[in-house]
């Protein structure tokens, strides 16, 4: 029988609530309340009201024959029960942890995802920078609150289900410095996003603290799904496929005027042609110049030029001149759609005693250029059992298989394809042609042979060639998980018993056929990487009057990695072409490369967390660690950490604050080093006319090593108003590490490059907000949103006595990247324009600006202003969209790409009239007719500059020959539209006649739009590697669009 | 702490080794030093003019700071070379040596004085790049991290007199023989090498202390120099990589095309019909021997490659032969020193080596000698002695840089893309001026400023 149902909704200090939903349960059938809390809906008896509201606790009640329903609806405490997982897998309140965490649900890496999973966390953390390397499952550089070691690692660490996680980047150093090789991205790409249930960030030494040593940088904690008690068997099955493609604006932009030569420097009367007899018939004919990797060379006129096509007899142009003019296809026309390919599917459950969930994910990304690809499954199992009511064991295991192939080459080599599209290039060579040589012969074709008479390459490589021939192959086993045995001794006392292990395989085979350019080789490289926990902790939780509470842990730890690889290569070229085996070598081998360490680390630790009244919260921990790196009489190291919080919204009573928390913390942090850097050995290598060879190494040990030591507080304030609608989270820290062990370079006057010593200081401190929203909360329409700024400041305090500057990297171009006291880490160094007293630049004699006399001029710095996201999450009954924009403000980025490329001019910027209205790229006359720039400056006598500047070389004022780096010095500020989603929830009603439980439906993008940036023709984002090398590009990559589509089922 | 110990012991290099496995080593690496060509560790062959880039203007423009080429030849020599050196001497004391037995006090000598002598030719090399260089307190490691510079005309000084102790240390013990890999421990010809290269030393300082160079070089005389080219210091490079002439791997085996002959000495060898010309330079081009224009872009095919000789991976390198002992001697004489005489046959005596060795003839060299360009010329000693130096020391182009230097002859060209004139000394690493920068500026200021114009103590004339 349907009555009408009328009342009034008040929170629990009886003010009424207006706005809230009140609908009839599993039905569409609702309303909300007015102004004055006053609801009336019509409603049979049995039927169930749902009163729910942001912020409180949503409440039900059944209709019986009264039909006047008064709710007071109570506060949602889930905000202060929260429970979140902290060091060591410990599950602590929230409200009761006195420094900052960060929690991001799984769903926001998994619901667009990435090859590498961190790429996914990129503007959603306060303090955590993301710094993808650009690549085709290349390396993340995760850092949270700045660079807290000089030289070391200065990456987060990954923990997940309390299994601690090798992030390494195994990549070579030449590779990290700009040298060439392949990015094989750090291994932490082997989590599957599709497994993660949570990430809480542990971002400060307190936080940090219990995982020793090794935890200075931060800790990302995962939990994984796992299958829940008394459920049936669920199936989720989830799909997405992603189309990726280039964004053009991240590439260079070509001249379209000037065709190949560096110059008027070759034999034809012009001087911009070579001669040879191509067409056989006795008389030279004009040619490119071939050898030349530049585009400084004849106008184009459409005139008939022997070009490269024209000097192979196996095409056929061959002996066939061309127009000269610049090409159809420039290399921007290379790249390919890409695919990324995503499918799982999860089985869970459990029963009363325990619960089971188990996974399998394929991951196939195909990749932007042709023969590049990499597949990726991974297998999970969580279960866990109780045997008894005080015995629970539970394990997590997971295997994961990564196969890569066609990973692109990096930095300065010819393996990179970047290097010839951005630094040297003839702009009328069309790609599609070299192309089709390639396909129609299998050879290697170039645009960039020796001659006519010798068409091996010079320099460059046909791409085609360099894509199905010099190709990588990689593989990568790996095994990760934990068994974990828990006793309850009795209501205070239980007993965590864990054993966690990670280990991988890897090997990975580079190629280069015979008929490239320099020697032709195969190497393969074997890397075996392992961590083993042994821990025992044993909990406390007491009350130990009505008022106090009393938590906390014992716990032992025994950790041991290993580490053991091996690097084989040919030697002196590859005999028979084709066929990658060491035994095809031309000389015989020489002694591969082997590297085996182990390092053990023993340590105990305590905690004790006081909570008194629900409002006042005590942490103090301490840990001692010992270390088989450090000598024997210094390898024990101790360090405390305390910190406290406050709820004040507890003591404080007022109806517009929701919650509040104020939290200090101290810490001291420990830190060991790597294995040998006490006593030096010899570097032993091939004997030398049958005569054994050995050599000192070139950086000195040090037997007096101590332990490295950071210092860190932290201040921070949390709240939350109008019942949770509006949120903040401030935190201000200050970090110091002091002592850090590090190759410090030295005098080679000395017999070394470098000493290992404690030296250095570095201080970051910076502050880290966050603001939450929920502007507009209806029953059909919501929009919550999330602001995340942070700005860290490092500086670099102090080096060792008689050290003014340490370089972390001297990279091609003359520039280099340091650590220079005074300066925040990582300046860029180089040389520079020289001014006047007014700052203006120098313009000498000759109209080139005047460089300064050496490349230690700081010029960059590597380091943001700032960082931040803004996540707007929209919903709109069943439609929910989201978009993420991820900010960058300030940092430097150094371009080898314009250095050479404005030099080589194949760019835009290269070509074009002066202010006479002449090309620039005619000859200064000193006439009306003149080309040439007046470069903006003064003389050295003060006056404003007249004298016009040469155009017409590779010699310009603007390339490596006579700018100075500084003119290569762009800033890496952006903003990105970094993540859109779109999702379709069906609804009950529309699933009612299926077996399926839940289905969704989304449309989702990745890196769509570049909103803004300042660096021309590449992705700000782009660079090397992983690591402490940042601020660097080289035959940088372009960035790729993301747009797909996933469905999840379950059923 | 035992297993912890262990654990940090590295299994795979050893922390002792015998001071055999470091002498070889640093003999290797002074070899790689003299003879590469690569841009990115020295300029030797372009600084003397006798090579000329194609495509790749800096270095032969003597842009030093692009590519750190001070500091790579810094490094190299006082930590590939002269710290094993030093690190051998301490081994042969502590009798960690390849050896059945124990090692007399003779043999401990001989063995030190051979090292010394490889020294004194480092420290020579490092000075005659450099000006003053740490010595003293230098390759001290943790104990001396900024070591100060020495005067290089007092490092001279001591050079001379360690290497007129030398001699006897050669004659009357054993040295290094099977680690040895210039002489295979033959002491008569390490006797002949050091005293060849006291006398390089005393008269690289004729002009600037007569008295000692006078009484060091005859001292050099009297003691024994090379006689033939039989006594020549060379390095036998093998025919596979890793241990192959420098020459070859830049040349050969990277495939590209990165220099020519330079114009400076294609023009002169044509003007004087030198027979050295089959050798020093390909044929490539079939009008003649055409040198590139010295530091301009110069098209790979249209000028004269190196010689075939010189792609060999096992080609000799050159520490320092019988020619250029001869030219010190001819000097010598022009100079009036008590233990030569007759500087015409000295003179002739040095061409003729340098063409035998080579591959020609003594009627070669006879037939070119005896043209009037060629004779020897005793009121113009300094160009006769200079220009025939120069070409005889192509493939020890360090020592042509010096010639030129010390006669001031042949006539050099200025590179043309820069007209900038011919360094007469490296600039100071850049990472000294960072790394050690009190001492540096010192150094600097002594020299008479760190710039490449500043002239050597030796070359003040």
């Amino acid at each position: 029988q349907e009555s009408e149902i009328t009342g009034t909704v008040t929170d629990n200090n009886n003010l009424p609530l207006p706005g809230v939903n009140v609908v009839i349960k599993n039905t569409s059938t609702g309303t909300q309340t007015d102004f004055d809390g006053n609801y009336s809906i019509t409603a049979q008896q049995g039927d169930i009201l749902v009163f729910s509201y942001v912020g409180l606790k949503t409440t039900e009640y059944t209709v019986s024959n009264n039909t006047t329903i008064d709710v007071v609806l109570e506060a949602d405490s889930s905000e202060l029960d929260e429970v979140v997982i902290t060091a060591l897998g410990i599950k602590r309140e929230k409200k009761s942890l006195g420094y900052a965490t960060q929690e991001v649900d799984g769903s926001a890496v998994s619901d667009v995802p990435t090859t590498n999973f961190a790429n996914a966390l990129s503007g959603k953390v306060a303090g955590l920078r993301i710094n993808p390397s650009g690549t085709m499952g290349g390396s993340t550089n995760t850092v949270i609150r700045g660079n807290s070691s000089l030289t070391g690692n200065n990456q987060a660490l990954y923990v997940i289900d309390g299994t601690p996680i090798d992030n390494s980047n195994n990549n070579t150093s030449t590779q990290m410095s700009g040298g060439g090789g392949y990015d094989y991205g750090n291994a932490a790409t082997d989590i599957n996003p599709e497994d993660i249930e949570s990430i809480n960030v542990l971002k400060g030494a307190a936080a940090t603290a219990l995982y020793g040593a090794r935890a200075s940088n931060g800790v990302i904690i995962i939990e994984t799904k796992k299958g829940k008690k008394n459920t049936d068997i669920g199936v989720t099955i989830s799909s997405t496929l992603m189309a990726t493609s280039v964004n053009k604006k991240t590439l260079p932009i070509y001249q379209k005027e000037y065709g190949a030569g560096y110059g008027p420097y070759y034999d034809s009367d012009d001087g911009y042609f070579n001669l040879a007899d191509i067409d056989g018939d006795g008389i030279p004919d004009k040619t490119t110049p071939f050898t030349e990797d530049a585009s400084f060379g004849a106008a184009f006129d459409g005139q008939p030029i022997y070009q490269w096509n024209s000097i192979y007899p196996q095409l056929d142009t061959y002996q066939q001149a061309t127009p000269w003019e610049a090409a159809e296809n420039d290399p921007n026309t290379i790249w390919e759609g890409g695919t990324t390919a995503i499918n799982s599917v999860a089985l869970s459950g459990g029963t009363d005693k325990s619960t089971y969930r188990m996974s399998f994910t394929n991951f196939l990304q195909d990749g932007n250029l042709p023969n590049s690809e990499i597949k990726r499954n991974t297998l999970k199992f969580s279960g866990s059992h109780e045997f008894t009511d005080k015995l629970e064991v539970s394990s997590n295991i997971s295997y994961t298989k990564t196969d890569g192939k066609g990973r692109y080459g990096t930095g300065y080599d010819s393996n990179n394809i970047m290097q010839q599209f951005r630094q040297w290039w003839q702009v009328n060579v069309d790609i599609e042609e070299q192309k089709q040589a390639y396909l129609a012969t299998g050879e290697n074709i170039t645009w960039n042979p020796n001659g006519p008479s010798n068409l091996s390459p010079i320099y460059s490589d046909n791409p085609y060639w360099t894509f199905y021939e010099n190709f990588e192959t990689d593989t990568r086993n790996r095994y990760f998980g934990n068994v974990n045995l828990n006793y309850e001794l009795n209501d205070i006392f239980s007993v965590l018993g864990r054993f966690t292990f990670d280990t991988y395989d890897e090997l990975r085979e580079e190629r280069n056929n015979v008929g490239s350019a320099g020697v032709s080789g195969y190497s393969r490289y074997n890397n075996r990487t392992s961590e083993y926990n042994y821990d025992i902790i044993l909990n406390v939780n007491k009350d130990l009057s009505d008022d106090l509470n009393l938590d906390g842990n014992l716990g032992w730890n025994l950790r041991r990695n290993g580490y053991s690889s091996i690097l084989a290569s040919t030697n002196g070229g590859l005999a028979i072409p084709g066929l990658y085996a060491l035994t095809n070598t031309i000389s015989p081998l020489e002694a591969p490369d082997e590297y085996d360490a182990t390092k053990m680390l023993y340590g105990v630790y305590a905690r004790a967390s006081l909570g008194f009244l629900d409002t006042y919260y005590l942490e103090g921990t301490l840990r001692r660690d010992k270390s088989s790196t450090l000598p024997t009489d210094n390898n024990v190291f101790y360090y405390p950490s305390v910190s406290t919080s406050i709820l004040l919204s507890n003591i404080v009573d007022t109806d517009w604050l929701s919650f509040a928390k104020l939290r200090a913390n101290y810490a001291e942090v420990g830190n060991d080093t790597d294995p040998y850097r006490l006593v030096n050995t010899y570097n032993v290598s091939l004997p030398f006319n049958s005569s054994g060879n050995a050599s000192n190494p070139s950086t000195l040990n040090n037997p007096d090593l101590k332990p490295e030591r950071s210092k860190n507080y932290e201040l921070g304030l949390e709240a939350n108003f109008l019942n949770n609608r509006l949120g903040f989270d401030v935190s201000y820290y200050n970090n110091r590490t002091e002592d850090q062990i590090t190759p410090v370079p030295t005098s080679d006057a000395t017999g070394y490059s470098a000493r290992i010593l404690n030296a250095g200081t570095i201080e970051n401190k910076g502050i880290e907000v966050l603001f939450r929203a929920n502007p507009i909360k209806t029953k059909d329409f919501s929009w919550d949103l999330s602001v995340n700024w942070s700005r860290n400041r490092s500086e670099v305090v102090e080096l060792t006595e008689g050290i003014e500057n340490l370089e972390l990297a001297s990279l091609q171009g003359g520039v280099s990247i340091n650590a220079a006291p005074g300066e925040a880490y990582g300046a860029i160094r180089g040389s520079d324009y020289v001014y006047n007293s007014e700052g203006r630049k120098i313009v000498g004699d000759n109209g080139y600006y005047l460089i300064s006399d050496t490349n230690n001029e700081i010029i960059g710095n590597i380091q943001p202003d700032w960082i931040g996201g803004v996540q707007n999450s929209l919903s709109y009954k069943n439609i929910s969209m989201s978009f993420l924009i991820d900010v960058q403000q300030g940092g430097d980025i150094f371009s080898l790409d314009t250095w050479y490329g404005f030099a080589t001019g194949l760019y835009d910027r290269t070509v074009g009239t002066n202010e006479l209205g002449n090309p620039i790229r005619n000859a200064v006359t000193g006439g009306t007719d003149s080309g040439g720039i007046i470069l903006p400056g003064v003389t050295e006598g003060g006056a404003e500059n007249t004298t016009r500047a040469s155009f017409n070389t590779y010699a310009n004022p603007y390339g490596y020959a006579r700018d100075a780096n500084k003119g290569h010095i762009y800033d890496a500020s952006y903003v990105k539209l970094r993540e859109v989603s779109l999702t379709y929830n069906f609804t009950e009603k529309a699933l009612e006649k299926t077996f399926i439980t839940n289905a969704s439906i989304s449309l989702i993008g990745r890196n769509l739009w570049i909103i803004h940036k300042n660096i021309p023709y590449s992705d700000p984002e782009a660079g090397l590697s992983s690591g402490n090398i940042q601020g660097y590009q080289s035959g940088a990559y372009p960035s790729f669009r993301e747009i797909g589509a996933s469905l999840r089922l379950n059923f | 702490d035992d297993q912890f110990d262990n654990l940090n012991t590295d299994p795979k290099n050893p922390q002792e080794v015998s001071a055999d496995f470091l002498f070889t080593s640093s003999t290797q690496a002074l070899g790689d030093q003299m003879a590469s060509p690569n841009v990115n560790l020295n300029i030797f062959r372009f600084i003397s003019q006798y090579w000329t880039a194609t495509t790749y203007l800096d270095e032969p423009n003597y842009n030093l700071v692009n590519r750190g080429i001070p500091s790579n030849q810094w490094a190299i020599l006082y930590q590939n070379v002269l710290l094993d050196l030093e690190n051998a001497k301490t081994n042969v004391q502590e009798g960690l040596v390849v050896s059945e037995g124990a090692l007399s006090q003779e043999d401990i000598d001989a063995r030190i004085a051979q090292i010394n002598v490889l020294q004194a030719l480092t420290w020579q090399v490092l000075i005659d790049t450099f000006g003053d260089v740490p010595y003293e307190t230098a390759l001290q490691g943790a104990d001396n991290p900024l070591p100060a510079y020495s005067d290089a005309e007092t490092i001279y000084e001591d050079l001379i007199n360690t290497l007129i102790d030398a001699d006897d240390a050669l004659a009357n013990g054993d040295g290094f023989s099977s680690s040895d890999v210039i002489y295979g421990g033959d002491m008569t010809n390490w006797r002949k090498f050091s005293n060849s290269l006291l006398l390089r030393l005393a008269m690289r300082i004729s002009d600037s202390n007569p008295a000692l160079s006078q009484d060091a070089a005859n001292t050099a005389i009297d003691n024994g120099v090379f006689t033939s080219n039989s006594d020549n210091a060379l390095i036998y490079y093998e025919s596979s990589p890793p241990n192959t002439n420098p020459l070859w791997e830049d040349l050969v085996q990277s495939g590209r095309s990165d220099y020519v002959t330079a114009n400076t000495i294609v023009d002169k060898l044509n003007d004087l019909n030198d027979p050295r010309r089959t050798y020093y330079f390909d044929d490539n081009v079939s009008t003649g021997y055409i040198g590139g224009i010295y530091g301009a872009s110069n098209s790979y095919s249209s000028y004269t490659h190196v010689g075939e000789v010189f792609l060999d991976p096992a080609h000799e390198g050159i520490l320092l032969d019988y020619a250029e002992v001869e030219f010190y001697l001819a000097e010598a004489a022009q100079r009036g020193y008590a233990s030569a005489s007759d500087a015409e046959t000295h003179y002739n005596n040095a061409i003729t080596a340098s063409i035998t060795y080579w591959g020609g003839s003594d009627s070669d060299a006879n037939t070119y000698i005896a043209q009037s360009d060629v004779a020897y010329d005793s009121a113009n000693w300094k160009e006769s002695i200079g220009t025939q130096f120069w070409i005889a020391m192509y493939d020890n182009p360090y020592q042509g840089w010096s010639v030129w230097r010390k006669f001031d002859a042949p006539a050099f060209n200025l590179p043309e893309d820069t007209g900038n004139p011919v360094p007469l000394r490296y600039t100071y690493p850049v990472t000294e001026q960072n790394l050690n920068p009190t001492n540096y500026n010192a150094a600097a200021a002594a020299i008479g400023g760190d710039t490449q114009q500043t002239a050597l103590f030796w070359d003040v004339n």
